[in-house]
């Protein structure tokens, strides 16, 4: 019984049918994505209808969001499986050598995509010109910096990322004396002056004790940011230093001084910190002549690795990438008059898979065509003997 | 796309446990670290970068006093509030977030001209007015070269220090700010920043509108 309906499964999920079921739903989200992108904005669209294996909308009427599509990681997951199925029915033979290579290459550029979804990490470097940056920030995500400037040469940086400030409770800063109480936590919010006789801010110290603090609802579109904030309360060795405001819309840190240290709290687009360092020698924006159209935007920098003694200038430009450690640094943006360049980087361990998958099904077709022909030829060959 | 094949019904592959390994395993690949991190990092050269998504356009100094000393944030609307009377032209509409009041010009152009007040010395004079430079991709003063810079423009609120800098580059970037601190203990950036052209054209109703200023 459980044999016939497995067998049932497997049949309908390697069939035909399907096939073309999953491709109309593909088609049918890149529509969908494209539209929402006006709302949402790019990654906001993507993530919710490419990345997920659920499409979820919130309507007005009801108090939860409800699935309302599948979402291309599931669309994708079946199309694999189905891939597969198809690929493992193909006769073991020379003959299908081809169909095998290009029925390969299909599964491993939907695996690729797979890897892409889940693990890329996208990111940029912003840097002016002759300012040395060791570190890429993240385009959404935040932390709470809390940082030991003590030392006159080196910052000790803990960061408190979104994630553990949302889960609220006590989070201890491990190598420091200091636990963080999580008072609350805004994923967005609107910061302004706090008028008179309006009740008093959560913080106890710092500027937040002036400041009214209004939840907001999380926005993703491409030119929106949201102000993360939180009301945190640093406790070392027993005693309280009060409740401190930080957020993504305060551009300052704010510090106390605990045994003749002084640390620093600030919420800010979350980094991650390099082993090597970025200098930016030159950002050229050429325009062509009598016009404000782009011809070209370049960076000139220089990568300093200690860790392989390394030092060397590299040109970054528009279609001409720097991949690095693992990481792909884009020309993406400028600003301040072209003395500030933006580097888009993206770090994901399946970036060869698209190529793989690209020789796999190019070789598999002249493979099969090479196949067909041969056979044709020897078809005509026996018709001419005859 | 799939290649209509001969069906086979040898095949011995069990897709579902298959295929919910691989789940589970891009599941958990793409679950985040909550911890946290330690980096040990050389002291930034340069603090912020306000043009990118995430910090604050105006209002925050960039290094804060210390906890102890921190002075209660401003209540602008109490007296002792700095006033002035605008110019032919310009009209004012109540600020947002942290910001006090925005300044609308008569002139067309990229200008934008603002009013921010903070409690106490707001972090410094040279770290604003550095904070301020950086924002037009200007390098940062020492305290000598910020005296220079300084014009003292004497009002009934008390002496203004007015900055006016000039970005490099290809399209320059003006900017004309005001830095007062009131008996109350606040400090108050009028600031007016844009394209070139539009800040020099405004630049003379901007200096009698810092003129104007006096106390409620």
């Amino acid at each position: 019984m459980i044999k016939t309906y497995a067998l049932r499964t497997w049949t309908f999920l390697k069939s035909l049918r399907l096939t073309i079921v999953l491709l109309s739903l593909l088609m049918a989200l890149v529509v969908l994505c494209t539209l929402a992108q006006v709302e949402m904005g790019t990654a906001g669209a993507v993530n919710a209808y490419m990345r997920s294996f659920i499409v979820w909308r919130q309507f007005a009427a009801l108090p939860f969001p409800i699935p309302i599509f599948p979402g291309a990681a599931l669309v994708g997951l079946f199309l694999t499986i189905n891939l597969a199925g198809r690929t493992l029915e193909l006769q073991r033979t020379w003959a299908k050598a081809g169909l095998w290579l290009v029925h390969v290459g299909l599964v491993v550029l939907f695996a690729g995509e797979f890897v892409a979804g889940m693990m890329q990490v996208d990111t940029n470097l912003s840097i002016e010109v002759g300012q040395t940056v060791n570190y890429v920030q993240s385009y959404k995500n935040t932390e709470l910096a809390v940082i030991d400037v003590t030392d006159p040469t080196w910052d000790e940086v803990y960061s408190v990322p979104d994630t553990a400030l949302a889960k609220g409770g006590a989070i201890a800063i491990q190598g420091t004396p200091i636990t963080l109480n999580v008072k609350r936590y805004f994923a967005n919010a609107e910061l302004s002056n706090l008028p008179p006789g309006a009740p008093p801010s959560l913080a106890t110290a710092g500027v937040g004790t002036g400041v009214a603090v209004v939840e907001r609802p999380l926005v993703s579109a491409d030119n929106e940011m949201n102000q993360a904030s939180v009301f945190v309360e640093p406790v070392a060795s027993g005693h309280s230093y009060g409740v401190w405001l930080a957020s993504v819309a305060m551009g300052a840190p704010q510090a106390f001084t605990h045994e003749g240290r002084t640390y620093t709290l600030a919420m800010r687009l979350r980094r991650q910190y390099l082993p090597y360092a970025f200098t930016l020698k030159q950002f050229r924006h050429d325009v062509y002549p009598g016009t404000d159209i782009p011809k070209n935007f370049s960076s000139l920098v220089q990568v300093v690795n200690p860790s392989r003694s390394e030092s060397r200038e590299v040109l970054i430009y528009m279609n001409q990438p720097l991949r690095y450690e693992g990481k792909t640094f884009y020309q993406a943006s400028f600003g301040k008059n072209d003395t500030l360049s933006i580097l888009s980087v993206v770090e994901n361990p399946g970036w060869l898979l698209p190529y793989v998958s690209c020789v796999l099904v190019a070789l598999g077709l002249l493979v099969h065509f090479a196949i067909v022909l041969r056979r044709s030829l020897k078809r005509r060959q026996g018709q001419k003997g005859a | 796309m799939p290649i209509p094949s001969i069906p086979s019904h040898h095949s011995r592959f069990s897709p579902l446990p298959t295929s919910l390994l691989a789940l589970t395993g891009l599941l958990g690949l793409g679950c985040r670290s909550d911890q946290v991190m330690h980096y040990r990092v050389p002291k930034e050269a340069v603090a912020t970068h306000p043009d990118h998504p995430g910090h604050a356009e105006e209002g925050m100094p960039a290094q804060a006093p210390s906890g102890a000393d921190l002075p209660q944030p401003p209540t602008p609307t109490a007296k002792g509030a700095l006033k002035w009377s605008l110019p032919k032209g310009w009209s004012e509409l109540p600020g947002e977030g942290m910001r006090f009041a925005t300044l609308k010009t008569p002139i067309s152009g990229r200008l934008e001209a603002t009013v921010v007040v903070l409690p106490g010395p707001a972090g410094g004079e040279l770290a604003n007015v550095n904070r301020w430079r950086g924002q037009i991709g200007l390098p940062p003063l020492d305290e000598p070269g910020l005296a220079k810079s300084r014009v003292a423009l004497k009002t009934k609120a008390g002496a203004v220090n007015v900055y006016d800098f000039t970005s490099e580059g290809q399209a320059k970037s003006r900017m004309v700010t005001g830095y007062i601190s009131t008996p109350d203990g606040n400090t108050w950036f009028l600031k007016m920043t844009g394209d070139a052209a539009p800040v020099a054209k405004a630049k003379p109703d901007f200096m009698t509108l810092l003129g104007s200023l006096h106390l409620d």
